[in-house]
C-alpha cells in the first residue's frame, strides 16, 4: 500500500481524532491519563492500573526516561549513595502493569475538552485525569536569582544534573571556603530537606575540606526537626555551621550569581558555593490548566483528591494544598492512592473507601544517626487534618539512631519499589 | 472476649476473639486467597488497607531495616500489630499507624499479606 502525502495526512488526522475522544463514550476501557511521574504520579499510574486488573487504559507523561529522587539525593551529595542508587525507569510500570509512558512534556490541558496536549504536538483525551506536576520555584522571592543562574548558584530542589554540579562544586571548594544555603520559604517541597542537605555538606567538609565554613540564610524563624539538627551539628561539626534567620541579618535583597554576593539588609555574603532554594508553586501544567489558586497551589477535596476546580481532575504530591500533610515523597504516595482508589471507583463499579493518609520524613544528622518525624491523617470537610503524630528525641542513644537510619534504607526500597513497581 | 499474654507481666486484652479464630482457621487452611481476605472484611478494603503498609514494607522479600510482612501466619500480624497499638513495642511509626486500624481491619490485613509468598 502506498502512501500520498494527502493521504498520509489525513490518516494522521483521523489517528488524532481517535485519541481525543473520551473512552467511556465509545465502550473501550475507560482512560487515565496522569501528568507528571514522580512520587505521587508514578504510584497513581500503578494502583490504577494494577488494581483496575485491565479495566482502565493508564497514559503516564513524564519528560524524564531516569527519574532521580528528591528523597536520598542528600546522601548523594554526602557520599553516602551513588548517583545511580536514585535513579529509577519506568520500564517495569510499561510491562508489568501496562502503563502507557509517554516521555512528553504536558503543556496544556483543555479542562472542558478533557484532554491534554503534548509538547509533540499530540493531543490526548482522558475521562479523568491525575495531575502530579510537583513543584516549580517562585524566583520573584529570591531578589536577582532567576533560571539563568541556576548553574553558578544551583538550587538542586529537583533532583538530577542540579544535584550533580551542587556535590561537583562542594567538592572543588577552595580550601577554609565558605558554603552558603538561601533556605526557601514556606511552603516548601520537604521541610527538613534544606537541614539534612547542611548536614551532609558538613560531613563531607569535615572529611575533606574542615576549615570550611557553612552559613544558612533563612527567610524562617524556625524549621522542621530545629532541635535535632542544632544538637547533632553541636556534637559532629562544632563550629562550623551558622544559622542566620531574617530576624538576625535582615531580609534578602539581593543576589548576584555573578559576583557571588549575598546581601541581605545588615550583610554582604562571599561565599564560594551558594546553593539557592527559591520558594515554590505547583508545577507549571496546573497553573496553565486552571488548577492552581492564586498563591499558586492546587485546592482538593480531601476525601479523594479530587480538584476544587474541575471534577474529571485529581491532584497528588506536592501541588496540592494539603491541609496539615507536608510536601513529601511519602505523602505523595499515601495521596495518590487515595485518587487512584477515587478514580476507579468513578469509573468503574470497585468502591470508594475512606481516605487514609501518613507521612514519615527520616533525615540523616551524620552517618548512621537517622531522625524521624510522622504523622497519620484524616480527611474532613475543611483540609487533611493530623490525627497522631510523633518526632524522635534529643539526646536518643546512637544505637536508636542508627536503627532509624537503618530503617530509612529499608523505607527507600520499599517506596521506590511502591512507586515504579 | 479473651486475654492473651505475650509474656510475664504483659497482657493484652484481645476483643477480637471470633474474628481472630477465623482468621488462625484460614492460614492454616490454606484457603484461597479471596476467602481469607474476606474473613475480615472486604477483600477490596483489605488490599486498598494494604497500600498504607507498602510505602515502606516490601513484599517480595526483601527488607533490611523494614522487615518484609509478606507471607507472615495470621497469628503473628495480628499479635505484632496489638503489639503496636498497646505500645509494647516502641516504634513511632508503626505505633502511629496500628493505633488508626480496628480489630477487623488488622485481621483483614494479616489475611491479605499471609496470602502473599515471601
Amino acid at each position: 500500500m502506498k502512501f500520498s502525502r494527502r493521504k498520509f495526512g489525513l490518516g494522521a488526522t483521523a489517528a488524532a481524532g481517535a485519541l481525543a475522544m473520551p473512552h467511556i463514550a465509545s465502550g473501550a476501557n475507560p482512560r487515565v491519563v496522569v501528568v507528571g511521574g514522580g512520587a505521587g504520579g508514578a504510584t497513581a499510574a500503578r494502583y490504577i492500573a494494577k488494581d483496575s486488573k485491565g479495566g482502565i487504559d493508564v497514559i503516564l507523561i513524564e519528560p524524564t526516561r531516569t527519574y532521580y529522587t528528591c528523597f536520598f539525593s542528600n546522601l548523594y551529595l554526602g557520599g553516602l549513595r551513588d548517583f545511580a542508587s536514585i535513579g529509577h525507569t519506568y520500564g517495569a510500570l510499561a510491562s508489568e502493569y501496562g502503563v502507557n509512558v509517554v516521555h512528553d512534556w504536558a503543556t496544556d490541558m483543555d479542562l472542558s475538552a478533557r484532554t491534554v496536549r503534548l509538547a509533540s504536538g499530540n493531543t490526548i483525551a482522558y475521562d479523568k485525569a491525575v495531575v502530579a506536576p510537583g513543584i516549580d520555584f517562585k524566583y520573584e522571592t529570591v531578589p536577582g536569582y532567576g533560571v539563568e543562574s541556576a548553574n553558578k548558584m544551583p538550587h538542586a530542589w529537583k533532583a538530577g544534573s542540579q544535584t550533580q554540579l551542587l556535590k561537583a562544586q562542594v567538592e572543588a571548594m577552595p580550601e577554609g571556603g565558605l558554603y552558603m544555603m538561601v533556605a526557601p520559604p514556606n511552603p516548601y517541597r520537604c521541610p527538613p530537606g534544606p537541614y539534612e542537605r547542611i548536614s551532609m555538606v558538613a560531613h563531607i567538609l569535615k572529611q575533606k575540606n574542615p576549615r570550611a565554613k557553612i552559613i544558612i540564610f533563612d527567610p524562617k524563624e524556625k524549621f522542621s526537626k530545629q532541635d535535632l539538627f542544632i544538637e547533632g551539628w553541636g556534637i559532629h561539626y562544632e563550629d562550623m555551621i551558622e544559622w542566620l534567620p531574617a530576624s538576625f541579618v535582615g531580609a534578602l535583597e539581593n543576589i548576584d550569581a555573578k559576583t557571588m554576593e549575598i546581601r541581605t539588609e545588615t550583610e554582604i555574603f562571599k561565599p564560594d558555593v551558594c546553593n539557592v532554594i527559591p520558594g515554590q508553586r505547583a508545577g507549571r501544567i496546573a497553573t496553565l490548566a486552571g488548577l492552581a489558586n492564586d498563591q499558586g497551589f492546587c485546592p482538593i477535596v480531601p476525601a479523594t483528591m479530587r480538584s476544587q476546580i474541575d471534577e474529571n481532575v485529581h491532584l497528588v504530591g506536592d501541588s496540592t494544598i494539603a491541609g496539615d500533610m507536608p510536601k513529601s515523597g511519602f505523602s505523595a504516595n499515601t495521596q495518590a492512592k487515595v485518587a487512584a482508589m477515587a478514580v476507579r471507583a468513578s469509573l468503574t463499579d470497585s468502591k470508594l473507601f475512606p481516605a487514609r493518609f501518613a507521612n514519615t520524613c527520616w533525615s540523616l544528622i551524620s552517618p548512621g544517626n537517622g531522625v524521624k518525624v510522622g504523622a497519620t491523617y484524616e480527611a474532613t470537610e475543611d483540609k487533611i487534618a493530623k490525627v497522631d503524630n510523633f518526632i524522635s528525641k534529643t539526646g536518643e542513644s546512637p544505637a536508636l539512631r542508627k536503627k532509624t537510619y537503618e530503617e530509612s534504607l529499608g523505607w527507600y526500597d520499599g517506596i521506590t519499589a511502591d512507586i515504579f513497581g | 472476649m479473651a486475654i492473651r499474654c505475650r509474656r510475664p507481666g504483659v497482657c493484652v486484652l484481645v476483643l477480637y476473639s471470633f474474628v481472630f479464630i477465623a482468621a488462625n482457621e484460614a492460614a492454616a487452611t490454606d484457603l484461597p486467597e479471596s476467602s481469607a481476605i474476606a474473613i475480615g472484611g472486604d477483600p477490596a478494603y483489605g488490599e486498598y488497607l494494604a497500600g498504607e503498609c507498602m510505602a515502606c514494607h516490601q513484599t517480595d522479600g526483601g527488607g533490611n531495616g523494614i522487615p518484609s510482612i509478606a507471607g507472615w501466619a495470621v497469628e503473628e500480624f495480628v499479635d505484632v500489630m496489638h503489639e503496636y497499638r498497646a505500645k509494647i513495642r516502641s516504634n513511632p511509626v508503626m505505633q502511629t499507624v496500628s493505633t488508626r486500624l480496628s480489630d477487623e481491619e488488622i485481621v483483614s490485613l494479616a489475611a491479605y499479606f499471609g496470602t502473599l509468598d515471601k
